[in-house]
C-alpha cells in the first residue's frame, strides 16, 4: 500500500514538471506561432464597412475623410478596395490592392485619381510609403489586422496586460536590410491578445532605430461571430501627426461581386 | 437644331427605358448606410488667378463653382448631375461672346454676358442590367495611361482655353454618350456610341492662348488676304456619330487594353485654296472635320520600384499642313503610328520621378509638310510630398525634341484645411515661336489658386 502511495507521489512528481513546462510553453508561445495564429484568425470571406479617417497634425488641425471599404478573399488572395466619399474635393479617389499569399510575389496596387480620371498603377515596393496622408503605410492598409510573417524574424519577449487583456509581447525584426527599408521599420513590438489573436498595441522604430509610431486597437467586439476592431489609431512620434480609423456598419454577410475588385470598378466609383 | 432635339429625345427615351428595366430589376436599397441617404449633394469651389509676366498684366481671374447632385436608387443604380458656374474677371482667355461653333447645341454653355456662363458638365444615369454596366448621358470617358499628352485619351474633346495648362478634368469636354461595359472573358468589354458632335474648343484670334504656330495654323504669304469659310460640321446624328470599343484585362500582372475608335478627329482640317481675283490672289481656308479610325492599346505593370506604362496607336487618317505650293489643298493625308512609353520610379519615400517619351511617325509623308516625319516629345515629372501629403511640390517639364521648345511648370500646393487646398506655381514656355510650346513664349505666367470642397 505504502509503495503504491509512494509510486503515486513519484508519478505526480514526475508529471508536475511536464504540466509546468506545458504552461510555460503556452505562455511563451514562439513568436512565429503567434504570428501564424494572428493570420489564422477568421476575418470573414468578405467584409464591407465605412471607415472614417481622422488625421490630426501637431498643431491640432484635423482632416477627416469618409470612405467605403470592401475586402474579399479569392482563395488565399486578398483583394481590398477603398472609395473616398468626402470631402468633395477628393471624393471618388479610390485605391485597389491584390495581396498575394506567395512571399516572393509582389502585390498589385492601383490608385484612381479623379483629377485625372485615370487609374494609376502603383509600385508594390512603395509599401513603406504612407497611405494618402495617413500614418498607416500601404502595407498596414493591405494587411489590416494581419501580419507579414515572412518579413520579420519573430521573438516572444513575455506577457503583459493591455486594457485588461492578457497579451503576448512579441518583437519583430525585419529579415534583412532591404525589407527594413521597404517597410520603413527596423523593429516592431506587438502586444497580441492571447485569447483572440489580435494585435492590441504595437510600437514601431524607424530604420535608424528611433521610436517612430505607436498603434492602438480599440473597441474590439464580435460582429457576426468575428472579432472586429472598431477603432485603430496611430500616432507618429517624429511628426506629432495622428490618424484614427473608425469603422462603422461592419458587415461580413454582404454579397460583394467579384467585379468590384477591378480597375474598371475603381473608375466607376462607389 | 431639329436633329439635335432628336438626339436628346432618343437619348432621353433610351435612358428612360433602360432605367425602367433596371429599376424593375432592383429594389430600393435599404442596406446602404445611414451615412448615404439617397440624395447626395456636394460642391467644389475653385478660384485661380494668373499674372502674365511678359505682358505685365493680370491674365486670368477665374471662379468655378461645380455643384454635384447624386440620387442613388439602389446599390447599382444612380443618377449624377454636375453643373458649372464659370466667371472670369479679365476676359482675356475667351474675349467677348463665345461662338461655340465647335460644340453641338445640346452641349453649349449658357452665356450670361461676356465673362460668366453656366454649363451642364455631366448628367448621367449609371445602372446595371443583366450583368452589363450602363452609363447613359453626358459624361467623360477616359482611355489610356499617359500623362500630359494624349494618344488614347481622345474620346472626349478638349477645351484649349488655356492650351494644355488647365487640368484635364476641367478641360475635357463631356459628351452625350451611351457607354456599355460587359464583363467577358475575365476582362471588361466597353462599347461607346457618341451621337454628340462636339469637338475641340479652340481659342479665338484675340485670346491669350490663340494658336499661331505654323504646325497648326496655315501661314498665308505676306500681303495675301485670307478668307476663312464657316466651319463645316458633321450633321447626321447616326452616320456622323462616333463609336468606340475597348477590351481591358488584368493578365499575369499586366493591365492590358485594346482600343478602337471610329471618330471625327477633334481638330478641323484647314483645307486651303488660292483664287486669283482682280485684286490679286486670295487664300480661302475651309475648315472641315474628317473621319479617322484609331486602333491602339495600352499596357502597365510594376516591377519593384518601377512602374512601366505604355500606349500605342495607329491613326488611319492623319491630316498635316503642307507648304508645298503644288499641293491642291495645302493638306496631306497620312497614316500615323504613335506610342508613348512611361517609367515611374518611386525608390525614395514620398517621391515620384516620372519620365515619358512620345514618338509619332507619319507613314506617308510628303514634300513640304510642316512637321517632321518622326516627331519626338519627352516629359519629366518630379514630385515630392511632405507633412503627411499636405504639402506637395512638383516640377513638370515638357520638351519637344524636334522643335527644341518646351514648357516648365514648377508648382507647390498645400492642404490648408480638411477641404481647402491652395497652390502657386509658374508656367514657363520657351523656344522657337513656330513650335507648339514656343508659340506661347510671351505667355509665361505666375499662377495662384484655391480649391474648396463644400
Amino acid at each position: 500500500m505504502r509503495s503504491h502511495v509512494q509510486n503515486l507521489f513519484i508519478a505526480l512528481f514526475l508529471l508536475i514538471p511536464l504540466s509546468v513546462s506545458d504552461v510555460a510553453a503556452d505562455s511563451l508561445l514562439a513568436g512565429e506561432e503567434i504570428a501564424r495564429r494572428i493570420n489564422a484568425r477568421n476575418e470573414g470571406e468578405v467584409v464591407s464597412r465605412f471607415i472614417t479617417m481622422a488625421m490630426t497634425d501637431r498643431s491640432g488641425t484635423e482632416r477627416v475623410r469618409e470612405t467605403k471599404s470592401l475586402r474579399k478573399y479569392f482563395g488565399k488572395e486578398k483583394r481590398t478596395i477603398i472609395f473616398y466619399l468626402s470631402p468633395s474635393n477628393i471624393k471618388d479617389t479610390a485605391f485597389l490592392t491584390y495581396d498575394y499569399p506567395e512571399a516572393d510575389r509582389d502585390d498589385d496596387q492601383w490608385l484612381y485619381l479623379p483629377a485625372a480620371r485615370k487609374v494609376r498603377r502603383i509600385s508594390a515596393s512603395d509599401r513603406g510609403d504612407y497611405f494618402l496622408g495617413t500614418d498607416f503605410t500601404y502595407e498596414d492598409i493591405r494587411k489590416e489586422t494581419k501580419v507579414g510573417i515572412e518579413d520579420y524574424s519573430w521573438k516572444t519577449l513575455g506577457e503583459e496586460t493591455i486594457d485588461g487583456h492578457r497579451c503576448f509581447l512579441v518583437e519583430q525584426i525585419p529579415v534583412n536590410e532591404k525589407t527594413a527599408k521597404e517597410l520603413g521599420y527596423s523593429k516592431v513590438q506587438s502586444w497580441v491578445d492571447a485569447e483572440i489573436w489580435m494585435v492590441r498595441q504595437a510600437k514601431y522604430w524607424d530604420v535608424a532605430g528611433n521610436p517612430l509610431k505607436t498603434l492602438q486597437v480599440r473597441e474590439i467586439t464580435l460582429v457576426q461571430a468575428i472579432w472586429t476592431a472598431h477603432q485603430i489609431s496611430v500616432e507618429n512620434h517624429k511628426t506629432g501627426h495622428k490618424t484614427v480609423f473608425a469603422f462603422k456598419d461592419v458587415d461580413y454577410g454582404q454579397s460583394v461581386k467579384d467585379e468590384m475588385f477591378t480597375e474598371d470598378a475603381l473608375r466607376r466609383g462607389y | 437644331m431639329a436633329s439635335s432635339n432628336t438626339t436628346c429625345g432618343i437619348l432621353a427615351l433610351a435612358g428612360l427605358l433602360i432605367a425602367a428595366s433596371a429599376l424593375a430589376e432592383s429594389t430600393p436599397d435599404d442596406t446602404i448606410s445611414s451615412q448615404l441617404s439617397n440624395h447626395r449633394f456636394s460642391a467644389v469651389l475653385e478660384s485661380e488667378a494668373a499674372y502674365g509676366m511678359a505682358r505685365d498684366r493680370a491674365d486670368k481671374m477665374e471662379l468655378m463653382f461645380d455643384p454635384q447632385w447624386e440620387y442613388r436608387w439602389s446599390e447599382d443604380t444612380r443618377i449624377t448631375g454636375i453643373a458649372r458656374l464659370y466667371a472670369e474677371g479679365f476676359d482675356h482667355l475667351e474675349p467677348g461672346r463665345l461662338s461655340q461653333e465647335e460644340v453641338s447645341p445640346n452641349s453649349r454653355r449658357l452665356q450670361l454676358g461676356d465673362r460668366t456662363d453656366i454649363e451642364l458638365r455631366e448628367f448621367y444615369l449609371r445602372t446595371r442590367l443583366r450583368g452589363m454596366h450602363l452609363t447613359l448621358g453626358k459624361q467623360q470617358v477616359v482611355w489610356g495611361k499617359a500623362d500630359g499628352l494624349k494618344l488614347l485619351d481622345v474620346v472626349n474633346p478638349q477645351d484649349f482655353r488655356e492650351f494644355i495648362l488647365d487640368n484635364f478634368d476641367d478641360s475635357r469636354i463631356p459628351l452625350w454618350t451611351v457607354n456599355a461595359e460587359l464583363p467577358i472573358g475575365g476582362g471588361n468589354l466597353q462599347f461607346l456610341w457618341i451621337p454628340d458632335r462636339t469637338y475641340h474648343r479652340l481659342p479665338q484670334a484675340a485670346a491669350t492662348f490663340a494658336f499661331s504656330s505654323p504646325l497648326i495654323v496655315p501661314q498665308a504669304p505676306p500681303g495675301v488676304p485670307v478668307n476663312l469659310r464657316p466651319l463645316e460640321r458633321p450633321n447626321n446624328i447616326v452616320m456622323d456619330s462616333d463609336i468606340g470599343m475597348r477590351f481591358s484585362r488584368f493578365w499575369h500582372g499586366w493591365d492590358l487594353t485594346v482600343n478602337y475608335l471610329y471618330h471625327y478627329a477633334d481638330l478641323p482640317v484647314l483645307f486651303q485654296s488660292v483664287f486669283l481675283t482682280p485684286g490679286g490672289p486670295t487664300v480661302t481656308v475651309s475648315p472641315r472635320y474628317e473621319r479617322n479610325h484609331l486602333i491602339g492599346g495600352s499596357v502597365s505593370n510594376a516591377f519593384g520600384n518601377l512602374t512601366v506604362r505604355g500606349e500605342a496607336i495607329y491613326n488611319t487618317d492623319r491630316f498635316v499642313l503642307t507648304t508645298n505650293r503644288r499641293d491642291g489643298d495645302g493638306v496631306i493625308k497620312s497614316g500615323e503610328l504613335a506610342y508613348v512609353l512611361g517609367l515611374d520610379w518611386s525608390g525614395i519615400q514620398d517621391t515620384l520621378v516620372s519620365f515619358q517619351l512620345f514618338q509619332s511617325w507619319l507613314l506617308h509623308p510628303a514634300d513640304g509638310i510642316v512637321r517632321d516625319t518622326l516627331d519626338n516629345t519627352a516629359t519629366l515629372l518630379l514630385r515630392r510630398h511632405f507633412l503627411n501629403e499636405t504639402l506637395e511640390t512638383e516640377v513638370l517639364w515638357l520638351q519637344s525634341v524636334n522643335q527644341g521648345d518646351g514648357l516648365i511648370r514648377p508648382k507647390i500646393s498645400y492642404e490648408l484645411r480638411d477641404n481647402v487646398r491652395i497652390w502657386t506655381g509658374f508656367d514657363l514656355f520657351y523656344g522657337d515661336r513656330n513650335g507648339l510650346f514656343g508659340q506661347f513664349d510671351r505667355n509665361d505666367r505666375l499662377v495662384i489658386g484655391m480649391e474648396m470642397g463644400l
